[in-house]
């Protein structure tokens, strides 16, 4: 075959002639060898040579693309930087001065304004958590009529339509609200009712303190409620006034009576408290007296007659019946004590009873405090309600008479006494209109409901006291297509104007002519805007002098039905009147003293528990001889007097009805609400409002057992310091948690009631040198008066999530802080009250870090217990080595669902997953931006340029934060006082915080014995 | 002398099994179809572990707080579990390495099962420090391997790094202790299997055995330094466990007795459970002659040997507590005596201390019920024992404050339940498919106490 093809073709000559070789070649394309090889040295020569070429175009400078920023930025605002606004609290009438932190255009913490007159720093839990408000998604976003949605330009046109109807018929049109500080507003209102030919403007407190007032009518010809000076008070004597709790205004008190009660100065108060539960005020009194109500008066007069004898006036004729409770001995040694203290002393009376606050009036007269320690001249302006009044248009509204009737800042369908007959009454009035935030049990009576903005979206002022004018500045654009009360009324006036406008036409008119500082009203308006407030004359006060001839001497104590008990009427530091019911974090918050949360119930003292065969958790039911019941679960408080049971008001609220499924639902989960769908009862029903008055403590009960069980979700079960008898050790004596000693012993030696422990030697080299600063931490114990507004600021600066009643109860709660509280009984029989605010401890010899096998908790070099959330596995054996048990597990991933709420999260804090393990940082975000800030002026972090959260909030400032390396920090001072101790010192962790010692103003040096 | 050999020799083996026999009746069950009691209990077991496989399914994607823990008792049912699973794993080691040294030739009848245990028990106790995390996906950065996350490690002073690696050293030698001397078995199982698979299957298990002088050589001298490897493994893995509490500053876990108390407490628990396991085996699979009576009496004796060490450490602690002058540390054992999980306490005293003191006699230590129920009630009082080492403690520390009590979810039990459900599984699947008896060391023993027929070699 192959022979055949030996003929060759060629298509040239040259081809043809050409040898084989080279054909072969031309025909194989990659030839092997000859001159076309590329060779190896070849290859690396090209690729040296490309690289080179690619180093060196890619080392050119690429083209710059400038992107050019927005030539006129929002002003003032740097994004990651937060600015501080001047304002002022609304979350009750007290006009706290605060500055609201705003970061990146929203409001995210509140702080107290450390310049502010009233609150000089301080804020209040319930004033902390109003800004929760601001972002509760189920706030009022635009007017309803009929309960459904509207337009402002529709309820306006409809209104002022049948308010010009209502004029024309001479109708009767009532304005009703609680307090109104605003000087502004209450012009406003005025000025709208001023329309009307029967027309007025009717305030009433649901927590009252009407006869206060009436009583300083009777006395001084003037109904006012003097300013009250417990820094200037060397005795207190408070019958049943709460006022470091709940009363009035707590946040101011509490700085005064802090103030009067100065260790380092020698000067302390000596403080009586007669009160018929535990309160926050009465728990931190050097002597506190179990009275029952109904006896207050009985004890007023007694002290009266006893101090009237000391000046010689002439006694108020009648003698009363020998006071059971306190004995003469001490009431003669009392009275011996205010008329050596008189000008330096101060009686205090919570009760709405006129009488009492007659008498009370009277012992203050006699003992020349007026004009010292309470101030008539420049009195208070944060009560101004009036019980007499407010039956007035109840019975006016029972009558049908009144025609249009505009609800503001208050609930009566929910805290007068009669809620349900009242709804019926209401539902009645033609024109019914709520400025309510929420639909709350009165908005869903009224026709139109006109939501009121939050006070941090709304231009608006406040006198809280007279001649102290305080500024409401907007800190947000309204989050909802809400209106306020300003210029709603003017809008109906028919001059429709800016809030902003409003306040700063009437500061020119009414507020700037009362001073003389400044001639400018520019420069007057401005200067009070930056700092929230500006001081001028107070209003003219025509008193007169005192009228001793309406003091009537209460001569005995009504006597209590057998087997009744005295029911008292309470508002709790979280819940207050009901007004926060839609705050989930005070739903939260421990009470001070019982540690409850989500739920209020009956406390009653051990030894009536032990009669009635009750425990805590039972169910007892309350009826009132009136046919009013309630039933609650029972808490035993000690120190409370034997006949009375107590009741929290405020609960109950329809408000409350969303937190059915709060916090993380599983297969054994329940509900945070209790059987009414609400959380908690409402006592309201309970109250009385006879003789003009409401009374929150004039009702008797008859209690019974229901036999059924409601476990209190409380955040510390064990009351006392010691262990349980028989698991006492022998020969061991209590616990040295809480270290104390008394007010003689102290003088002699200031170190007394520390336990000594021996530093030893350390054998191994300390592992933290602090080269640098040492942050750390000191508490007086003396000064906190448990009031828990540094729980709930530590809550707002560091995302703390509300885990709900259910969780609660499984001990999983997750406040970074804690207030521990212990009781002791004292020889006498006076139960002493010991809080201890406990956070994590910043050990130098941390338990926690060598036992975390993945390093998520590490020491810093600045001292701090560091926790790296995404580092963490959750091993929880951090959590187990902790002695104090001051670290808080992710138990499950709780809901940040609620997108309007999670506005409120703090952009320099983690929001934790879960199964990470977290804990107090000594607010390290803080402390960073601090640091930050002194680096870039080229500073060191100066002293008190770092504020925890829990600090800035204390109105007792009663913690002390900084370095303690540094020799002259205010906190390194506070650490060599002889007075600090550290908690579970002999365990050698070297704690970073220290704690100073409790100083109780015992008259006898009594060695206190704890036990339960 | 043969006389007197019989006399002083008990024979380890009764019955007068030639070798052949040895085989068979080890290997005939494995051969035959499973009984309905077999598959009556592992239906048991495996809905056991079905119901403890949702439990744990249920806690990883919910989250820790589907468990009764709070935040005062971070670790209960969790750790107590673990603690546990670990003791149990102990006298397999104990008895194959341990007793392997000492020529204890007895334990050449229930070693295999023992080691089996051992093994089974340790992936039972490893499943709890992985689930008990928060987020047991990232359990894995407790092993220090080299990484992209920065300069990210695991810290070499926490107990819990060092339960890692005891824990997983522990496995890796039990795993190739068991498996070397399943290396002769393995190889009987290829050369009587019919089916095909199996003979495929063994043969590969068995790593080519040949029965060679060379192979059994070879065999005897890595078998011998894997006893030498595990023996330190038996006191270490317990020591190293022990110091999860020891390192700890709450009272009731810093005290230095913990190690030698721990050891010997997972000791007595192994015993129990390789008896309670043994007296089942015996009993379902018809080899009372090669366990024998004697067998249950020589481990009887290990029991209340270390049931008396367990005991002088419960009271060692209340002395060192009185000792130390502290009164947290008192308190803590006065509350765990007297407080409210007294009970628990008297549960783990009676069942660990007063019961086993049955076994001093003889007619108890031979009467086989008995056994079977003391072991029973051995291991409940060794459950309590870490339960209640681990609750009262954090229940109650320094802070009263800080005092809340625990109760399991039943999410909790689920678990517990599954982690029996695991055990008792894997242990009938090996009674199934592996020679519950090493057939090649029995028959080393066979002559063992008999006339010996031809020279003194033993």
């Amino acid at each position: 075959m192959s022979k055949r093809r030996t003929k060759r073709y060629w298509k040239s000559l040259k081809e043809r002639d050409a040898s084989p070789d080279v054909l072969n070649a031309r025909a194989d394309e990659f030839p092997e060898g000859g001159p076309r090889q590329f060779r190896r040295r070849d290859f690396l020569k090209a690729t040296g040579f490309t690289l080179g070429v690619a180093f060196a175009t890619g080392c050119s400078r690429a083209p710059v693309q400038r992107a050019i920023p927005l030539l006129s930025q929002p002003e003032e605002v740097v994004p990651g930087r937060s600015l501080f606004y001047a304002s002022t609290c609304a979350g009750c009438s007290a006009g706290c001065g605060l500055l609201a932190k705003v970061r990146d255009g929203r409001p995210i913490k509140l702080e107290g304004n450390p310049q502010h007159p009233v609150s000089r720093g301080g804020l209040c839990a319930t004033g902390q958590a109003s800004i929760l408000g601001l972002y509760d998604s189920q706030r009022l976003q635009h007017p309803l009529k009929d309960g459904k949605k509207s337009s402002w330009t529709e309820v306006d046109q409809e209104i002022q339509a049948e308010v010009a109807n209502i004029r024309g018929d001479r109708g009767a049109v009532r304005f009703l609200s609680g307090t109104i500080t605003s000087p502004t507003t209450r012009a406003a209102v005025q000025g709208f009712l001023k329309g009307f030919p029967d027309a007025r403007h009717i305030v009433y407190d649901p927590l009252s303190n009407a006869a206060l007032l009436d009583a300083h009518e009777q006395t001084h010809g003037v109904r006012i409620l003097p300013r009250f000076h417990f820094d200037k008070a060397e005795v207190i004597v408070s019958f049943d006034a709460d006022f470091l709790g709940t009363w009035i205004c707590p946040v101011e008190y509490t700085a005064d009576y802090r103030a009067g009660r100065d260790l380092e100065a020698k000067r302390v108060s000596y403080h009586v408290q007669f009160e018929p539960r535990m309160s926050v005020t009465g728990s931190k009194a050097d002597r506190r007296f179990a009275v029952a109500p109904g006896e207050m008066g009985l004890l007023l007069t007694h002290l009266a007659q006893r101090v009237a004898r000391e000046t010689g006036t002439a006694v108020p004729s009648g003698e009363p019946e020998t006071a059971s409770s306190v004995g003469a001995a001490f009431l003669d040694e009392l009275a011996d004590r205010l008329w050596h203290a008189r000008g330096r002393s101060l009686i205090v009376c919570g009760s709405n009873d006129l009488q009492q606050q007659l008498q009370s009036n009277y012992l203050n007269h006699l003992l020349g405090n007026y004009g010292s320690t309470l101030d008539v001249e420049k009195p208070s302006l944060q009560v101004q309600g009036s019980d007499k009044e407010l039956g007035a248009l109840l019975a006016e509204l029972r009558d049908g008479k009144i025609k249009a009737l505009f609800i503001y800042g208050v609930n009566p369908a929910f805290d007068l006494p009669d809620g349900e007959a009242l709804a019926g009454v209401l539902r009645k009035v033609p024109l019914l209109v709520s400025f309510a935030q929420r639909t709350d049990e009165t908005a869903t009576l009224a026709r139109y409901v006109l939501p009121e903005q939050h006070y941090l979206e709304s231009w608006s002022d406040a006198e809280p006291v007279s001649g102290l004018v305080s500024v409401s500045q907007p800190t947000v654009h309204p989050l909802g297509d809400t209106r306020s009360l300003l210029e709603t009324i003017t809008t109906w006036n028919g001059k429709p104007k800016p809030a902003y406008d409003l306040v700063r036409e009437h500061w020119k008119a009414d507020i700037f002519p009362r001073q003389k500082r400044e001639s400018n009203f520019d420069a007057f308006w401005d200067r009070a805007v930056h700092d929230g407030f500006a001081e001028v004359e107070p209003l003219p006060i025509k008193s007169r002098e005192f009228n001793a001839q309406v003091v009537r001497p209460i001569l005995k104590a009504p006597r209590s039905e057998t087997g009744a008990f005295a029911l008292v009427l309470y508002p709790t530091v979280a819940m207050l009147d009901g007004r926060n019911a839609y705050n989930p974090w005070l739903h939260e918050l421990p009470d001070p003293i019982t540690k409850v949360t989500w739920d209020n119930y009956a406390s009653i003292s051990p030894s009536a528990a032990q009669r009635l065969g009750v425990e805590d958790g039972d169910v007892v039911r309350l009826e009132s001889g009136s046919g009013q019941a309630v039933e609650l679960p029972v808490c035993i408080q000690p120190g409370q007097q034997d006949q009375v049971i107590a009741v929290a008001l405020g609960y109950g609220s329809k408000l409350s009805a969303r937190f059915a499924k709060v916090g993380p639902q599983w297969l054994d989960s329940l509900i945070s609400v209790g059987d009414n769908g609400f959380v908690g009862v409402n006592a309201a029903p309970l109250l009385r409002l006879s003789d003009g008055v409401l009374r929150y403590d004039d009702t008797q009960v008859k209690v019974s057992r229901t036999g059924r069980q409601c476990e209190l979700a409380c955040t510390q079960i064990h009351n006392t310091l010691t262990v349980p008898k028989k698991l006492t050790p022998p020969g061991s004596g209590p616990r040295q948690i809480v270290q104390e000693t008394t007010l003689a012993v102290f003088l002699k030696d200031p170190h007394a009631g520390v336990e000594d422990h021996e530093e030893k030697e350390d054998l191994w080299p300390t592992d933290h040198p602090y080269s640098g600063p040492r942050w750390g931490m000191v508490i007086d114990q003396n000064a906190c008066t448990g009031c828990s507004s540094c729980v709930i600021a530590c809550q707002v600066e560091n995302n703390i999530p509300v885990v709900g009643r259910d969780e609660i109860r499984r001990n999983r709660e997750m406040h970074w802080l804690r207030i521990d509280r212990y009781y002791a009984e004292t020889e006498s029989g006076q139960i002493d009250v010991a809080y201890e605010p406990l956070l994590c401890q910043q050990c130098e010899n941390a338990p926690c870090e060598t036992v975390c096998p993945v390093l998520a908790t590490v020491h810093s070099e600045d001292g701090l217990n560091q926790q790296v959330y995404n580092r963490c596995i959750g091993t929880r054996y951090c959590a187990n080595n902790c002695p104090y048990k001051a670290r808080r597990f992710n138990w499950f991933n709780y809901a940040h669902d609620d997108q309007l709420q999670n506005l409120v999260l703090n952009p320099d804090v983690a929001v934790r997953s879960r199964g990470v393990m977290e804990k107090c940082t000594f607010c390290v975000q803080r402390i960073q931006e601090a640091k930050i800030e002194a680096k870039r002026l080229g500073e060191k972090v100066s002293d008190g340029s770092v504020q925890t959260a829990c600090q800035q909030s204390c109105p007792a400032q009663a913690i002390y934060f900084g370095d303690l390396n540094d020799p002259n920090s205010h906190v390194s001072k506070m650490m060599a006082n002889p007075r600090r101790y550290r908690v579970l010192e002999e365990l050698n962790v070297r704690p970073s915080v220290g704690y100073l010692t409790i100083v109780r103003n015992h008259e006898k040096e009594s060695k206190e014995e704890h036990h339960g | 002398m043969a006389e007197a050999a019989i006399a002083l020799r008990q024979p380890l083996i009764e019955g007068g099994k030639s070798i052949a026999q040895v085989t068979h009746d080890v290997c005939a069950p494995m051969e035959a179809r499973p009984t309905a009691l077999w598959w009556a209990a592992l239906g048991v077991s495996s809905s056991l572990l079905l119901l403890g496989a949702v439990a744990v399914t249920y806690e990883i994607s919910v989250g820790v707080g589907t468990w009764g823990l709070n935040r005062t008792v971070g670790w209960a049912f969790d750790i107590t579990n673990f603690v546990f699973w670990i003791g149990i794993g102990h006298a397999g080691t104990l008895i194959s390495a341990i007793l392997f040294l000492f020529r204890q030739r007895w334990r050449t009848s229930v070693n295999r099962a023992a080691e089996a245990m051992t093994i089974f028990a340790v992936m039972c106790a490893g499943i709890f420090p992985v689930i008990h995390t928060g987020r047991p996906w990232f359990a894995y950065w407790m092993f220090p391997y080299p990484n992209t996350r920065g300069s990210l490690w695991i810290n070499f002073r926490s107990p819990l790094v060092w339960d890692f690696f005891a824990i997983s050293t522990y496995f890796t030698v039990s795993a190739l202790f068991w498996f070397v001397g399943m290396l002769p078995d393995l190889a009987t199982i290829r050369d009587r299997a019919t089916a095909k698979w199996r003979r495929k299957l063994a043969g590969v298990l068995s790593l080519g055995w040949n029965g060679s002088y060379r192979a059994w050589q070879r065999y005897e001298v890595v078998y011998l330094m894997l006893a030498g490897l595990g023996t330190p493994l038996v006191i270490s893995v317990h020591t190293i466990v022990s110091w999860d509490f020891a390192t700890a500053v709450l009272p009731g876990w810093h005290a230095t007795i913990f190690p030698p108390y721990f050891v010997a407490g997972a000791i007595f628990s192994g015993m129990a459970m390789v008896l309670t396991l043994m007296i089942i085996a015996r009993r379902l699979m018809h080899l009372e002659e090669y366990i024998t009576l004697r067998h249950i009496d020589r481990m009887c004796k290990l029991v209340i040997t270390t049931s008396g060490i367990v005991g002088l450490s419960y009271a060692t602690e209340f002395f060192t507590a009185l000792y130390s002058g502290s009164s947290y540390e008192q308190f803590v054992f006065l509350n765990r005596a007297l407080g409210p999980l007294f009970w628990g306490y008297w549960t783990m005293v009676g069942c660990n201390v007063f019961i086993p003191q049955l076994l001093w006699f003889r007619r108890v230590r031979n009467y086989v019920p008995a056994v079977f129920a003391i072991c029973i009630l051995v291991n409940v009082g060794m459950w309590f024992e870490r339960f209640i080492i681990i609750v009262t403690s954090l229940s109650r520390d320094f802070i009263p404050a800080n005092w809340f009590h625990y109760a399991p979810t039943r999410v909790e039990v689920a678990t517990l339940l599954g982690s029996f459900g695991l055990f008792f599984t894997l242990f009938l699947l090996f009674c199934r498919f592996i020679p519950v008896i090493a057939v090649a060391e029995v028959k080393g023993v066979l002559k063992y106490g008999k006339p010996r027929l031809e020279s003194a070699h033993e």
